[in-house]
Formats: structure tokens, C-alpha cells, sequence
């Protein structure tokens, strides 16, 4: 939200992007406190098609600069495609996986095509009565560190991984070798999207939620356990579940 | 007038200026004239996607859509 309050990010998403927001996840108040939730930003085309995500809460300043690399890249990709005649979606997934070998180290090869998916398969994040809800998109494999002689080499990827392990989200991921490095949500949202960069964001949206961000992607706004009567009422009113309801009703009892 | 001026125009009369050259500290800080609010932050809010969508296309915009747990427009809650 801090992010979001400065004048300066307010006065170019507005001059470059129409905005709105969505509820998609729940987070839990504790004895009062709250517990978990989170936030991503989606840059997209005006048909949902996803250009870049901002997984976690940011600074202005990163913020800006996304929203600027964005705008900027938007129009080189038009001019490079219309140039080249190379896909527009193929060019935003080699440049994901550009930033990816340049910012983080890694080097991944951009998928620049879609293999048709099933909505009913295993490969779906499902709600609590096992219903479909969205797709889970698997990130392409990364193939290792970049030790080309232009790229990051031995020693700086020895000091991008030292950077990665402080990073927003940093966990563990294996290569195509079995060997094991770390990589924060700026990295993993580089990786998913040089293999499914210009994906409708309903397709998206779950993987960034529950897959980088580990969060449970719900309809249910806010869940409160152990909170004031009243608020545990209310609350639980927009809760997905009536047995929930009614187990309070029958706990007052 | 063009596009820009009546923009201008709607935007000097419509923000919190007051008769006598005031300015009205006391209103929210969001815009109640075009329909869009700002819930506390600098950026301005569609209504749903689908509206946010259908003006950048009108606009030639690109679409910034952010996805939250809890309630967006209760700070406290986000």
C-alpha cells in the first residue's frame, strides 16, 4: 500500500495504465492480530493478457521502475515485431528470461509457444469441495547459472546468490542438474514468465498467489479465529462455508 | 474544446475549490466527480477489471490490476 501512496507512481500508472483491484485471497486475524495475507501487481494488456507481475509488497521506487520497464518494453516489442516479425508474446518471454539471466544469474529458455492445457486435470488448484478453480502453470526449468563470458560468470553468481538469500521470498529451487540454488519472488515471477508471460491473468493469478507468493488463493475476504464475538459472527458471515457458521452458532449454545 | 481542455476544465471545477478560494481540506481524499476512488493511495480505482479493461482500451492504456488479500478499501484490512 506505502508504495502505492506516492504522488510520483500515482502520476504515471495513472498517465500509462487504467487500474483496478481484486480480492483473491483471505487473511487470518488471530487474537486481534492479523496473520498472513499478501499482494501482487499485474501489468496487462487491455485484454487480461499479463505482461509482468510485482509478486509482494514493494517500494515506490521498484514499483516505478516495473511500471516504466513495462511501458518502455510494451513499445519496443510493437516496433521489434512489426520489424522482425517475430511473435509479440515470444519476444515478452525472452526478455523475461533476459532479466532473469542478467538480475538473478540463471539462465532458462524462454517457451514461446502454448501446448493446449486442461481445466480438469491434475495439474489445477482446487477449492476445499474439490472443484476446479484455476490452473497451476509450471515454471520452466532453469537450466543453471549463466557462466557465459558475457554473462554473470562463477564469482557473481557466488554474489547474486548471497543477494537472493536475503530477497523477498527466497526459497530453494533445483536445476536441471539436481543442483540446488535460491531464488526470491523477483526471480520465480522472471522464471513462469519466460514460459507463460502474455497468459490471461485468470490463468495466472493462482500460480503467483499460491505457488511464489504461498498464499491460498479464496473468495473469503478475511477469516477471524478467536476474535471478539461480534466480529467472529460477522466476519464468518462471508465465510465460504455454513457449517462454519452454524458451528459457531452451536459453540454460543 | 479538445479532449485535454475539457478535461482540464472538468478537473478545475470539479476538484475541492471552494467559493471564496478555499480549499476543502476536510473532503476524503478521493475523486467523488469521475466515479473513481483512491481508498487512501495516489492511484485512481476503476469500479471491476472488466471496467478497467474497456477504458484502456478506449484510452489506448494498458491495464494495472492489483490482487489483495482481505478488504482494499479498509486500510486497516489490507
Amino acid at each position: 500500500m506505502n508504495a502505492l501512496t506516492s504522488p510520483e507512481v500515482g502520476k504515471y500508472i495513472g498517465e500509462h495504465f487504467v487500474s483496478s483491484f481484486q480480492k483473491v485471497a483471505t487473511f487470518r486475524i488471530v487474537n486481534g492480530a492479523k496473520q498472513g495475507g499478501n499482494v501482487a501487481a499485474y501489468f496487462c494488456a487491455p485484454d487480461g493478457r499479463v505482461l509482468h507481475v510485482i509478486a509482494g509488497p514493494v517500494d515506490a521506487a521498484t514499483l516505478l521502475g516495473e511500471a516504466k520497464w513495462v511501458v518502455d518494453s510494451v513499445r519496443k516489442a510493437i516496433e521489434e515485431s512489426k520489424r522482425t516479425d517475430r511473435n509479440f508474446k515470444a519476444i515478452f518471454r525472452t526478455w523475461h528470461a533476459e532479466r532473469l539471466r542478467r538480475e538473478h544469474g540463471f539462465v532458462v529458455k524462454p517457451v514461446t509457444f502454448d501446448s493446449p492445457s486442461d481445466p480438469d486435470g491434475p495439474l489445477t488448484f482446487r477449492d476445499p469441495t474439490g472443484r476446479p478453480l484455476v490452473p497451476v502453470l509450471p515454471p520452466p526449468p532453469i537450466d543453471g547459472p549463466d557462466v557465459s563470458l558475457d554473462g554473470a560468470g562463477p564469482v557473481d553468481v557466488a554474489r547474486l546468490q548471497r543477494a537472493e538469500a536475503t530477497a523477498a521470498g527466497a526459497r530453494k529451487l533445483v536445476d536441471r542438474r539436481g543442483r540446488r540454488w535460491v531464488l526470491g519472488n523477483k526471480g520465480r515471477v522472471h522464471q513462469l514468465l519466460a514460459a507463460h508471460g502474455m497468459v490471461k491473468i485468470e490463468k495466472i493469478y493462482g500460480t503467483i498467489f499460491q505457488n511464489i507468493l504461498g498464499e491460498r488463493v479464496s473468495t473469503a475476504p478475511v477469516v477471524t479465529i478467536n476474535g471478539p464475538e461480534s466480529t467472529r459472527t460477522a466476519v464468518c458471515l462471508h465465510c465460504e462455508s455454513k457449517r462454519a457458521v452454524a458451528l459457531i452458532e452451536r459453540g454460543r449454545r | 474544446m479538445t479532449r485535454i481542455g475539457t478535461l482540464v476544465l472538468g478537473m478545475l471545477l470539479s476538484t475541492s475549490f471552494l467559493p471564496g478560494g478555499e480549499v476543502d481540506l476536510a473532503t476524503p481524499r478521493s475523486c467523488t466527480t469521475c466515479g473513481q476512488e483512491t481508498y487512501g493511495t495516489a492511484v485512481q480505482w476503476a469500479g471491476s477489471p472488466a471496467e478497467a479493461a474497456r477504458r484502456a482500451r478506449a484510452e489506448e492504456k494498458l491495464v494495472f490490476v492489483l490482487h489483495v488479500s482481505g478488504h482494499f478499501e479498509d486500510p486497516a484490512f489490507t
